[in-house]
């Protein structure tokens, strides 16, 4: 497989804030993949030191084997940043069309349209468009020129949870027909929902890479929370998957890696138990947790 | 790059500003300034209604020209040119679609007051003489485009349209575009000689008498072109060098 994206040991600062610090990810071909990562944790940065817009301090960037503004220049990448946008007296159709002049090998407008779900909205100008709209005219510009890499900084920032779904679906068609998709996020269900492979950074480093769930595991899984319903708690530490266990009143928490196993052991086991909830780690622990194992 | 060029040309045309600022100011200007005194004498090599109509014409292509190069900075802001870099579409593209465009808003600042000019006051001159002039007032605001784009590229849309204003009145009232030079103080005339904006109106009252440029005047204007121009990569350079 060829390779669409190689970062090697690049490191930027901003003033004594190292925001990205020897930053090593090498992405293929096909791949889709999330950049995980809180607020601060760089992941703008690597991005725009990957689309060329800025430049390492240390270590090199390649789209494509070549330089990231060649790559750029051949129509090879397209990109929805964060703080990208559209000038008004301009339609979403007129944009769209200037995308598709720009780049060599463009999809057809109407399947853009249809795409992005702005069909509805192509002769809108740009400037009264809702935020949802907006960031979804940013996708469709993006993908117009059926770029090999799509490049995402936070796509669903602005959007509400329908927009978000739509956005999303059309994510994967776009993926399904093989090309690599780049997207980062600070929501672990969206990079678990929707990428094959999941890169955890945090402070500039990558912290943790693998699959959501082998994510998911490394950041001690789930919790399988229930009412103690009079029950003792003996035996619960030794349930299958479960690494820890709090107690706060009648009430059981299990910190587990393989919550449906736990699950099944607890219903197997015949105890009563009553408002039973699995939930899934909150990203912070999941954050505090790679960032200490760091450090 | 043609696409390009469509896409900020309609938007052009649709900001509906940019008609009250190159159109109807300056023939206001006009109607105004020619109609309270008296233009039957004569000044720079033609009638002083024929050099009114030239100053005018030429302060009505430097405020569009420059409001429209400094607009560059809210482009800017938006993200629009971040969004552009991040299309096959060569920067120096970009700003070469920007120069050109801004250049040809001096256009019809320049016909709405010459037609304004040839009703009110029957300015005539030979075919020729009007080719010649509308084309060295269009081409003469290369100068105003580049320092209005300094503008743009450098500054926030807060401070850069009104410093784009500043910059245009100074450039206009000193120039001589609005008031004969020779009613100035010495002093005062000789600095008007060495602003572009002197240089560009001398351009047209030369073009309406029939004359090429002067050898002077086209060295100075070349001059502040060049300035202007290493101004405005400087400020593209540091716009674009980001974080």
């Amino acid at each position: 497989m060829t390779e669409a994206v190689r970062l090697s040991d690049v490191s930027k600062s901003f003033g004594p804030v190292r925001a990205v610090d020897g930053l090593d990810l090498t992405i293929s071909a096909g791949e889709t993949v999330a950049l995980l990562g809180p607020n601060g944790a760089g992941k703008s940065t690597a991005i725009g030191m990957m689309l060329g817009l800025s430049r390492p301090e240390r270590g090199t960037v390649e789209l494509f084997g070549t330089a990231p503004d060649r790559a750029v220049r051949a129509g090879k990448v397209g990109a929805m940043l964060q703080d990208s946008g559209f000038v008004p007296n301009a339609t979403v159709r007129e944009l769209i069309e200037l995308a598709r002049a720009l780049y060599p090998m463009p999809l057809p407008t109407g399947q853009i349209l249809h795409t992005a779900g702005l069909t509805g909205v192509a002769d809108r100008r740009l400037d009264k468009l809702s935020g949802g709209e907006a960031q979804r005219t940013r996708f469709a510009f993006a993908l117009a020129g059926d770029p090999r890499l799509l490049v995402l900084d936070e796509p669903t920032a602005a959007m509400d949870v329908a927009t978000r779904q739509s956005f999303w679906a059309a994510m994967r068609r776009y993926s399904a027909a093989g090309h690599t998709v780049l997207f980062a996020t600070h929501y672990l269900e969206e990079a678990d929902d929707f990428a094959d492979r999941v890169v955890v950074i945090a402070r500039g480093r990558v912290v943790a890479d693998g699959s959501g769930a082998q994510i998911r595991n490394l950041t001690g899984g789930r919790t399988v929370a229930f009412d103690l319903n009079g029950e003792n708690t003996a035996g619960l530490d030794r349930l299958p998957g479960v690494r820890t266990v709090e107690i706060r009143g009648e009430r059981a928490s299990l910190r587990s890696d393989d919550s449906d196993a736990t699950v099944a052991a607890i219903v197997h086991s015949g105890r009563s138990f009553r408002n039973l909830e699995v939930s899934g780690a909150g990203l912070q622990d999941a954050f505090l947790a790679l960032t200490a194992s760091e450090a | 790059m043609l696409a390009f060029f469509t896409f900020e040309l309609r938007r052009l045309v649709r900001e509906p500003r940019l008609f009250i600022f190159t159109i109807f100011m300056p023939v206001v200007s006009y109607v105004v300034f020619t109609g309270v005194g008296d233009v039957s004498g004569r000044t720079e090599g033609v009638s002083l209604a024929t050099a009114m109509t030239v100053g005018v014409a030429g302060y009505g292509a430097m405020i569009g020209v420059l409001s429209v190069g400094g607009g560059v900075s809210s482009e800017r802001v938006s993200g629009w040119l971040r969004q552009l870099r991040l299309t096959p579409l060569p920067p120096i593209q970009v700003v070469a679609v920007k120069g050109l465009l801004t250049t040809l808003v001096a256009i019809p600042s320049v016909l709405a007051v010459i037609v304004t000019g040839r009703i009110q006051h029957h300015v005539t001159m030979p075919i020729g003489h009007w080719v010649a002039l509308v084309l060295v007032l269009w081409l003469g605001t290369v100068p105003f485009a580049l320092l209005g784009l300094a503008v743009g590229y450098s500054l926030p849309p807060q401070i850069a349209q009104p410093a784009s204003f500043i910059t245009f009145f100074t450039l206009s009232i000193l120039g001589g575009l609005l008031i004969p030079v020779e009613v100035f103080p010495r002093w005062l005339q000789h600095l008007s000689q060495a602003l572009p904006s002197n240089r560009y109106a001398e351009l047209g009252w030369r073009a309406a008498a029939g004359h090429l440029p002067s050898a002077m005047g086209g060295t100075i204007l070349a001059a502040w072109t060049v300035l202007f121009a290493l101004l405005a990569a400087v400020a593209y350079r540091r716009s674009t060098a980001t974080r």
